[in-house]
């Protein structure tokens, strides 16, 4: 089968990439493992999604159907469902589902997979490993899609969003959430869910605080926990026991860039990009959390917006490059996208993340002769929210820099 | 119905239990395996470095060395009928003490076992990785990698097709004995035999005492390591150990059968408890460091450990001096994997049963694997059933109609650890997060239960804990 613009994935990302290709006239398609689309808004069920995109708040399902309703009524956009990539191989991807092996060929292909949860394995949780212990993900799946307790006293390992979501979720079904432990001294989650899901329940946030040992060897029975220094070194002498008979952890998202060849950004763990979100491959454009782990689904969908129209306009052999130079991170910048940028006429969404807490700061750019070409006031900021600022790609004469200036 | 008495009651669904348990049964004999767990290889058989190793370290003339090196013969033969992976990738020791390197040779040629000196310019062809420190060592081309579990699985498997019984959930009891008929009994089902082999790993003095049998010394010694990520697949072509010390075989770095790195495993004297610790993580982290380099252990996906018992300097086989027609197998730590089959043989002989009389016995059915077939094999089978073009683990690619037949099999798994190490969803990057959900809910189906009863590995441990309140809760 040959398509104009492929997509993978129907998630956010995914249909937002999708929708704008087919109305720049290419004939489009969504992959999408599951029997529906919507990927992860399905499960999550509480409000805060649409302020910025539709400025009106529905939750994941809601923000999902004003999507899934576009998708369907845009006539050169067709959806495959319970399909699995296999492999890639530049813009032609191998599928399997239940009509069997195909490969389907297109002119160009949007990478829009999105992330998977880091695991007790990544962060070398110690102890045993007993029943109990889930993702947040895979928690909130229990509870909102199959109506089943992943457990009844709860510790929640980092702050991370879905984890403080969880929190308050488990609260209101009756279970008993004792604290949440975050191993950094800021939270990693939006202050809106730390104020709505934590503190409007009365549930602990303990910083610089991580699991020792965890206890149990049918069902898990508790943690051993305790602070740890600015190095992460495990403090010992501080070491606590909390009876639980769950563990959730909400300790990082990582894009899912298995299928992919590609060199990866240290930081994001995703695939660098330019400016047109087109990758280190030909044709081959990326987005949403699989490109970097976003706070809001709505800058998922904008994002993607961008990525879907560069991959149509690629398939219709009108995407021009100039003159490329690198904008890389500097000063208390954790990462930026994108990581090369061209010379011209066009405004460039620079989206990025800060290092640690800034207060009354500026976000500058600056070429490699010092010279600032953009500055943008900030009053306050932390790591946990996603930045963006909107630049001029006429300003561009060099390689450039992005920083933080503090006033 | 007519009460059977079995010839031979099995105690332990451990790798060696399960190689008796088969080949009694593949000779005919009236054979149960009795095993307290829900499932096959639920202890040290799943936790360990799946090596088959060649025996050139074990010293000559213990039953370890001859177990060792017997059983290491009779692998290839035995994972051909089981069609179970076995990968010949060899084994390399290496470091920088000649004298050690001299030694262990010495001992590889007393034991009849092929090994081959090889200097640092040779070893850096093979391993381009060995870090500086490393000067001399040898090859060893006879060793293996094995997924433990999958294996221990399919003997088992085969021998309930020959006519073995499996009793899981076997929480024993009480064992009486009259008229050389042994009775046992969890209080629920009463088990009749003739002889009993006590193969109970870890439990078994506990075993013993029922049994009224002997004890031993037994010492744990608890070995923990780390997996990694498919992606460092080829960061080792073979296994790589240091050389040997006082403590074991030392901390080794090997694919396994499926294509992961295995990272470990310590030595450290315990409880028979399989946690693992942060100075255990950190002692292989540096050891590791100045064997190789390049190894990531930033692309760890799993911890474990596991707990080997210890009996002195060698595995204890032999008639209990205590109880007329009870066979102790004790202390069998490494190389246990290894001479798992040298052991059952060594095991019936001493039982005076018959080993060879296997010409009438039955084969399993292979377990289909999608991942090994062709394109045009794979569009065949999901013509034929369209549950094999739905992928439940997409971390291992693993389809609906694979999780289906492995549930559908001589054993029945019933616990997600259970599909985990027959047909892999959960041991992959995401770790079951992704799929957890889905293949409860298929094994709940298959097995006419619902997702409440289903448990990850042991009785007490359910997947879930109830439903949710519908309409919240009153605050």
């Amino acid at each position: 089968m040959k398509y104009d613009v492929i997509v993978i994935g129907g998630g956010p990302a995914g249909m937002s990439a999708a929708l704008e290709s087919a109305k720049n006239g290419c004939k489009t398609v969504i992959i999408e493992r599951n029997p529906f689309l919507g990927g992860i808004l399905k499960q999550c069920i509480h409000n805060g999604f649409g302020l910025h995109y539709f400025k009106e708040e529905f939750t994941g399902p809601e923000y999902a159907k004003k999507f899934i309703e576009m998708v369907e009524k845009e006539p050169k956009l067709t959806v495959m469902t319970n399909t699995f990539v296999t492999a890639i191989n530049g813009t032609k991807v191998d599928i399997v589902n239940e009509r069997g092996n195909q490969t389907l060929e297109g002119k160009a292909l949007v990478l829009a997979m999105g992330c998977r949860e880091r695991t007790a394995g990544n962060i070398l949780l110690n102890g045993t490993r007993p029943a109990g212990v889930y993702t947040a993900g895979e928690a909130q799946r229990l509870v909102n899609i199959l109506g089943k307790m992943p457990g009844k006293e709860v510790v929640i390992l980092g702050s991370g969003d879905i984890g403080l979501i969880m929190a308050r979720r488990l609260t209101m079904q009756g279970a008993k959430v004792k604290a949440v432990l975050e191993i950094n001294p800021t939270t990693s989650g939006l202050r809106r869910n730390i104020a709505q899901c934590l503190d409007d329940f009365g549930i602990p946030l303990l910083l610089n605080t991580s699991i020792f040992e965890v206890v149990g060897t049918d069902r898990i029975q508790g943690v051993w926990y305790g602070k740890v220094d600015e190095k992460y070194n495990k403090l010992y002498d501080t070491k606590k026991f909390i009876k639980c008979d769950c563990l959730i952890l909400s300790v990082g998202l990582v894009p899912e860039t298995d299928l992919v060849n590609m060199p990866l950004n240290r930081v994001t763990k995703g695939v660098f990009v330019d400016s047109h979100l087109q990758t280190e491959t030909d044709g081959v454009f990326a987005c949403g959390n699989f490109l970097h782990v976003h706070d809001l689904v709505d800058n998922v969908s904008l994002e993607a917006k961008t990525a879907g129209y560069n991959a149509s306009m690629y398939a219709k052999g009108k995407i021009s490059k100039t003159k490329p130079h690198t904008l890389s991170a500097g000063n208390k910048i954790s990462y930026v996208i994108p990581n090369k940028v061209y010379e011209g006429d066009e405004i460039i969404e620079v989206r990025f993340r800060i290092k640690s807490k800034i207060t009354k700061s500026n976000f500058v750019i600056k070429d490699t002769h010092g010279n600032t070409i953009f500055k943008k006031f900030v009053m306050a900021s932390n790591p946990g929210e996603m930045q963006s600022i909107e630049l001029d790609s006429k300003l561009i004469k060099d390689d450039i820099v992005l920083e933080v200036e503090e006033q | 119905m007519e009460k059977k008495i079995f010839d031979v009651a099995v105690i332990g669904a451990v790798v060696v239990g399960v190689s008796i348990f088969n080949d009694l049964a593949r000779n005919g004999y009236n054979v149960a395996l009795i095993e307290k767990e829900l499932d096959v290889s639920t202890g040290t058989t799943k936790a360990n470095s799946g090596i088959i190793h060649a025996g050139f370290d074990c010293k000559p003339g213990t039953l370890k060395a001859k177990l060792n090196v017997e059983g290491n013969r009779m692998f290839p033969d035995i994972c051909n009928r089981l069609h179970v992976p076995l990968v010949r990738c060899g084994a390399y020791v290496i470091g920088n003490d000649e004298k050690v390197v001299n030694d262990l040779l010495s001992r590889a040629k007393a034991n009849g076992v092929v090994a081959e000196k090889l200097n640092r310019k040779q070893l850096v062809t093979k391993l381009p990785n060995i870090t500086e420190n490393v000067t001399c060592g040898l090859f060893a081309p006879n060793s293996y990698i094995i997924e433990p579990y999958f294996y221990t699985i399919c003997l088992c498997e085969e021998g309930v097709v020959n006519g073995g019984k499996v009793f899981f959930d076997y929480n024993l009891k009480k064992v009486n004995r009259a008229e050389n008929v042994f009775t046992l009994t969890d209080g629920k089902t009463i088990i009749e035999a003739r002889y009993i082999v006590n193969c109970a790993g870890g439990l078994f003095n506990e075993v013993s005492t029922i049994l009224q049998a002997e004890h031993y010394d037994i010492k744990y010694r608890r070995g923990e390591y780390y997996v990694l990520d498919h992606s460092e697949k080829d960061v080792v072509p073979a296994t790589v150990f240091p050389l040997p010390s006082s403590a074991g075989k030392g901390v080794l770095v090997t694919p396994t059968a499926s294509g992961n790195i295995l990272v470990g495993p310590t030595s450290y004297e315990s409880d028979n408890s399989t946690i693992t610790t942060d100075d255990g993580l950190k002692e292989i982290s540096s050891k590791v460091a100045g064997m190789l380099n390049n190894i990531n252990l930033g692309k760890t996906i799993r911890i474990f450990s596991g707990v080997r018992s210890i009996v002195g300097d060698d595995f204890v086989i032999e008639q209990s001096k205590k109880v007329d027609g009870v066979v102790n197998v004790a202390g069998i730590c490494s190389p246990g994997l290894s001479s798992a089959p040298a052991i059952s043989k060594y095991v019936i002989n001493m039982l005076g049963l018959n080993y060879s009389n296997t010409s009438h016995a039955k084969t399993i059915t292979p377990y289909t694997k999608l991942s090994e077939l062709s394109v045009e094999e794979r569009n065949r089978l999901i013509k034929k059933n369209s549950d094999y073009g739905k992928i439940v683990c997409k971390c291992e690619n693993i389809t609906l109609g694979e999780i289906k037949d492995a549930i559908n099999r001589p054993i029945r798994p019933t616990t997600l650890d259970g599909i985990k190490r027959r047909v892999r969803p959960g041991m992959g990057r995401c770790q079951g997060g992704f799929c957890n959900d889905k293949v409860a809910l298929i094994l709940a189906k298959e097995n006419g239960r619902t997702i409440d009863d289903i448990v990850k590995e042991k009785k007490a441990g359910k997947y879930v804990v109830g439903d949710v309140a519908s309409k919240g809760v009153d605050r």
